[in-house]
This record gives C-alpha cells, structure tokens and sequence, in this order.
C-alpha cells in the first residue's frame, strides 16, 4: 500500500469526527470510551474505504484495530489495498 | 418425555451421526479451517468437559461466561447431560475496561442463586473471593488472548449474597437449561426452559421448516441469545444437521465470511436479525470473491423488527449469487416461548400490507414505546401449529382484523416461570395466553408485528432494558440521581436501533464538566451493558419529560430529545 501516510491520518480524522459527531484529537479512544458503537465501526470502516478508494479487507481485523487514529493509520496501512 | 428420556434421545441422535459432522466452530486466525465434531465428538468431548467439575448436587444451576470457542457449544451439552443445569451469560463483544465490567460482573452474579460459574480461568480467580458460590476455570484450547485480559485486575468488592450451601433450590420443574432474555445488572433473570417446552418447540419448528438432517445452516449468533441458542444449535443438534458456527465480533468485521462458509457448505438455512441484511448489502462492494448462494432455502429475519426495505435491499444487492425473493423468510420468536411463534411459509413470498390500510389504534391505546413507520409492512408469517394468537385492545376487547393492538400467544412452549434473584418464581398466565407487549395485527393467519409496547431497545437483534442502563448510569457522581432516561432511536440506513442516553447534570456538581460525565457513561455503559450507547445528552436538571402523575415519561423524554438534540447530539 503506498497511499501517503499523512493523508490517511487526514481521512482518520475526519471519517472518525464524522462518525462520533464531533472532533478528534490524537490518542482518543473511539471503542473502548464507548465513543462510538460496533454498527458506528462499520460505517466508519466504509467512510474510510470511500475517503480513500481502497478496500480494508477484514480477515484480520479486530474493533480493536479502530480504536484511535493512530491504530486506524496503522491497520489502512497493513491492509488496505486500492480499489480498482 | 422425561429429563433422562430427553437425555438418552439427545444421545441416541448424536449417535446415530457419529461420523458426520454436525457442528464446526470457526475461529481465527485461521478461518479456513474450522474446528470440525462429528455427532460422536460433541457426545464425549461434552461429557469429559462437564466431568471436570465437581458439583455440590444433581440439578446444579451452572453459570458460563465462555468466549465462542468449541467448549461454548460442548460444555452446556455435557453439563445437561449430567444432570444440571446450565445457563450461558454473555461474554462481551466489545473490548471493555477489565476493571469495571469485574466489577460489574461480582454486582450482577453475587445476587443470582447459582451453584458454580465457570469461566475462563483468570477470571475466574479474580472472582472466587467475590461471589457467594463457587468458580472454576476452564482452560479452552485457544484461549490465551482471553487470559491477558483479565490478568492483574482485582474484583474489587465482596458479595453481601448468600453463603454457599445456602443458595435457593434449583426450579423444581423439570429444568433443562436458563435462558436470560435480557438484563445485565440486578435485574438479570432467566426463563426457565422444560423438556416439554424444548421438545416442542424443536418438533413445531422442526415441520414447519421441515427441517431435516439434510439441512445446514451457517451462524453468527451468540449461544446467550434465544435465536443462536435454539435455532442455530439446537435446531441442527436435535435434527442431525450440521451447523458451523462463527463468533459475532468475526462477522461485525467480516459479513463476507458468513457467504463464504455458506457457500462453501452449502448451508440451507440462515437466520438473522434485520440489521444484518441491510448490512450484508452495504458490505457487498467490498467483497473480495463471489459466492453461490442458491443453497439457502431461507434466509430468516427474525429477533427485531423485520423490515421489507432491509430485505429488499438484500434480495436486489445478491440476486446475481442466487438469493431469490422467495427465500427471505420471517418469524416472530422470544425467549418466553422457547423461540419462534410464528414461521412465514417456505418457498412463498412473505406478505405485505400498506400501512395505510391498517387502524393504527385498536380501542384505547393512546401510547406506544415504540411502532415501525415503514409505509410497508411485512408478515412475520403464520402461527407455528398448536399455536394461538390474538390482538387485544386495551379495553381488553379482541381486536378484528388489520386492527392493531397487543399480541397474544397461547402455545405449549410457554414459559411457567423465571429464575432470578429470588429463585424460582412462577409466572402467572390468564387462561393459559401470555401478553406479548409486543404491537401488532393479524390479516387472515399472518401476524404482523408493527412495534411494541414494552420499553425495550434492540440493537442489532440484542434485548436491551433501559432500566438497566438507567441503574448503572444513576451510580455515576454528578448525574441527578433519578433523572436518567435511556431509550432506542431509529437507526434507518441498517433497519435497526442505536441506545440513546439523556441524563441531567447537578446544578451543583463541581469540578466535572459535561464533557467528562458523557465520557464517564459512555466507558461505564460499554463495560457493563455491553453496548455502547450511540447518543449521550447531558441536559440541565429538569429537562427531561415527566408526565402528569409526575413519572418520568421515557416517550416523551424520547420525543423532545429527538426534536432538540438529535441533530447536535
């Protein structure tokens, strides 16, 4: 995946505030805070697929994984593959 | 048929498939290779595991608290067939702060009268000093990430419960298993389920799907919940079919692996509830292959509401891999009456009824918790044979036809009673007919169920009580204690409901702010409900809605929060 990292951290931010309804900032929980719900993580794993134009395939994947942006950045990069 | 009778079929059927595989529990990391158990592996390796313990007494009440493992859906079958009494509690599929939700835990299961828990073993250990009954651990085969998350927390907190030795008798009818429908702190209590009762529904459903052991399904749902423990298990078990089962968190993340295995093996049957078929449909252009699906005879919505717009979606978004129309199957089931009332008709279209030529109101009803406003409503089929419904007015009339009121059921599966903090508690039925609060109405044989009056929230097919998440939230400094409201709010893109939380704030509380309070509920309700609540409103003391007698009105407190605060929530 060669997508630049700093525009997948822009997409994190943002799908993430649009998903939870206000701003994130760095290291914020998103699950474990109760922030946002496991049908919120769905939409947030689709925004991020729009935002971005890849797939996240899920084999691997845990909620965990979307827990804060840096943990968002660091699963797009292992996992997401363009969408084509 | 007796318990030992019961038994010795449940053997007898197991035997008579002893090298075909009846069940295959998936877990990752490696997917493709489910653990496989034939009808004679389910039969020992359920009695070994069940003879690991050592209980006080036959007719044992066991509480699991297990993760999706093989020793889920082998244990309670072991444990039944030596004579007890299991009862599967809810392991939590989210990721929770350990901490609390121990806490949590010793609050909930110290007031339940049980003989034994059994849970994996660091929680286990956590716990033994806090509850008034036993604990042992169960090594699972792959269960070391369950462990660490357990490791060092303490359980804070001792029982103030009873002393082993003098916990309430088991129910004295002729239990087979607790079935909890719900209630996650003090209020938590079971159906107790009866031979007669499971064997009648399992031979009801049974014709009316004419389930075979020719038959397969593939499954998400969790053992705790009334639809994974009898459709997807027992069903399959009883019938000689084989079922694969995958864990619900794998699905949230991954819907494609429930095509997958269906294809794969050819599975005819597949119950979800309605969420899960607009969410399938929104996932299907991320899949990664293609998938036959021609083998399902019926895809069958159940557990919350049935939409026609969710099932539509599907059938259009899958048509190409061979889900036709006439495969989206309805049933209407709760835990009361061991699981399904009603089944739609295999191999016909569900019906439907425009909500326009439905009478809204039968006779005196001037409030509900909570009715679909689809324009369209769908059938939830018809009453499974020996099976009686009716819709009664609040005047207690019998409402005529397309006139809604509460549905009623009448059927040999009904429960007689709950177990819960008081033991055994028999529950009291009018001429044998059990009031669903459930709304509905009939049209000829098919029942409609349109919403419901009962205050409860289902988020993605899970019973949720407000008045649990209002205890828990009540505890929290800085929150008026009382003034909590919790209530469900349409979620209309997955045809389902997210939990909504609005709690007033002390005028006087120092030193926290709103912010901190709505982090505090979400972290609190999270771990100990286990569901996050989508929308947390902190108001100022006295918004929330009271009626005239002076109660909270958890509708109206709905209906001004969705007004006001919905779009900046």
């Amino acid at each position: 995946m060669t997508l630049d990292r700093a525009l997948i951290r822009i997409a994190a931010m943002e799908a993430a505030s649009q998903i939870a309804r206000r701003p994130i900032h760095d290291g914020q929980r998103l699950i474990s805070s109760g922030l946002i719900d496991s049908l919120s993580v769905l939409r947030l794993i689709s925004l991020l697929e729009t935002k971005l134009n890849v797939s996240i395939p899920p084999e691997t994947l845990q909620p965990d994984d979307f827990d804060d942006v840096d943990l968002i950045v660091e699963t797009v990069e292992r996992v997401a593959k363009p969408r084509g | 048929m007796t318990r030992e009778e019961f038994c010795g079929s449940v053997r007898s059927r197991l035997l008579a498939h002893e090298a075909k595989v009846l069940l295959r529990v998936a877990m990752g990391p490696d997917f493709e290779r489910p653990v496989e158990l034939t009808g004679r592996d389910i039969l020992q390796r359920g009695e070994q595991l069940a003879e690991r313990f050592d209980l006080p007494k036959k007719r044992s009440v066991v509480l699991l608290l297990l993760p999706h493992s093989p020793e889920m859906f082998l244990l309670p079958l072991g444990l039944l067939l030596a004579g007890h009494i299991p009862a599967i509690l809810a392991w939590p599929t989210n990721r929770v702060d350990p901490e609390k939700y121990q806490r949590n835990l010793v609050h909930q299961l110290s007031h339940l009268p049980a003989d034994l828990l059994i849970t994996v073993p660091q929680l286990a250990e956590n716990l033994a000093s806090s509850l008034p009954y036993g604990t042992c651990g169960l090594e699972l085969e792959r269960g070391s990430s369950y462990e660490k998350l357990f490791l060092g927390v303490n359980a804070r907190g001792r029982s103030e419960g009873k002393k082993l030795g003098t916990i309430s008798p088991a129910p004295d009818v002729d239990a087979l298993f607790l079935q909890f429908s719900g209630g996650t702190t003090g209020a938590q209590k079971a159906i107790v389920v009866t031979t007669a009762m499971l064997t009648k529904q399992l031979e009801l459903l049974g014709d009316a799907l004419k389930f075979t052991d020719a038959d397969s399904l593939t499954s998400w749902l969790p053992m705790y919940h009334d639809m994974g423990l009898i459709a997807c298990y027992w069903m399959p078990l009883w019938h000689g079919a084989s079922s694969l089962q995958m864990a619900a968190n794998d699905w949230v993340i991954n819907p494609e692996l429930l095509l997958k295995y269906i294809a794969r093996y050819q599975s005819t049957f597949c119950w979800l509830p309605n969420f899960s078929f607009a969410y399938l449909s929104r996932r299907r252009e991320f899949m990664q292959e293609e998938y036959r699906l021609d083998s399902v005879r019926a895809w069958i919505n159940c557990s919350e509401p049935v939409r026609l717009g969710s099932m539509m979606e599907f059938a259009q978004t899958f048509a190409e891999w061979g889900v036709g129309r006439k495969s989206l199957q309805t049933s209407y089931a709760m835990a009361e009456t061991v699981f399904a009332i009603t089944q739609s008709e295999l191999g016909k279209e569900t019906e439907c009824v425009t909500r326009k030529s439905v009478e809204q109101e039968g006779p005196g009803y001037t409030e509900r918790a909570f009715e679909l406003i689809d324009d369209v409503y769908i059938s939830s089929g018809k009453a499974l044979a020996d099976t009686e419904l009716k819709i009664v007015a609040a005047d207690g009339s019998i409402c005529a036809e397309t006139v809604a009121g509460e549905i009623y059921v009448r059927n040999p599966c009904l429960f007689s009673g709950y177990w819960g903090v008081e033991g055994f508690q028999a529950h009291t039925l009018t001429d044998g007919w059990h009031a669903t609060g459930d709304y509905g109405f009939l049209k000829g044989p098919e029942l409609f169920v349109i919403g419901r009056f009962k205050d409860i929230v289902i988020v993605g097919g899970n019973n949720i009580f407000p008045e649990d998440v209002e205890e828990v939230v009540n505890t929290i400094e800085g929150i008026y204690p009382g003034r909590v409201v919790a209530f469900g709010v349409e979620d209309r893109e997955f045809g389902t409901q997210g939990l909504a939380i609005v709690a007033e704030m002390k005028n006087d509380s120092t030193g926290v702010t709103a912010i901190e309070l709505e982090g505090a509920i979400r972290k609190l309700v999270l771990s100990t409900i286990g569901t996050a609540p989508r929308y947390v409103a902190i108001v100022p003391q006295r918004w929330i809605v009271k009626s005239t007698a002076g109660k909270i009105s958890r509708k109206e407190t709905q209906e001004r929060f969705v007004r006001e605060r919905l779009s900046i929530a």
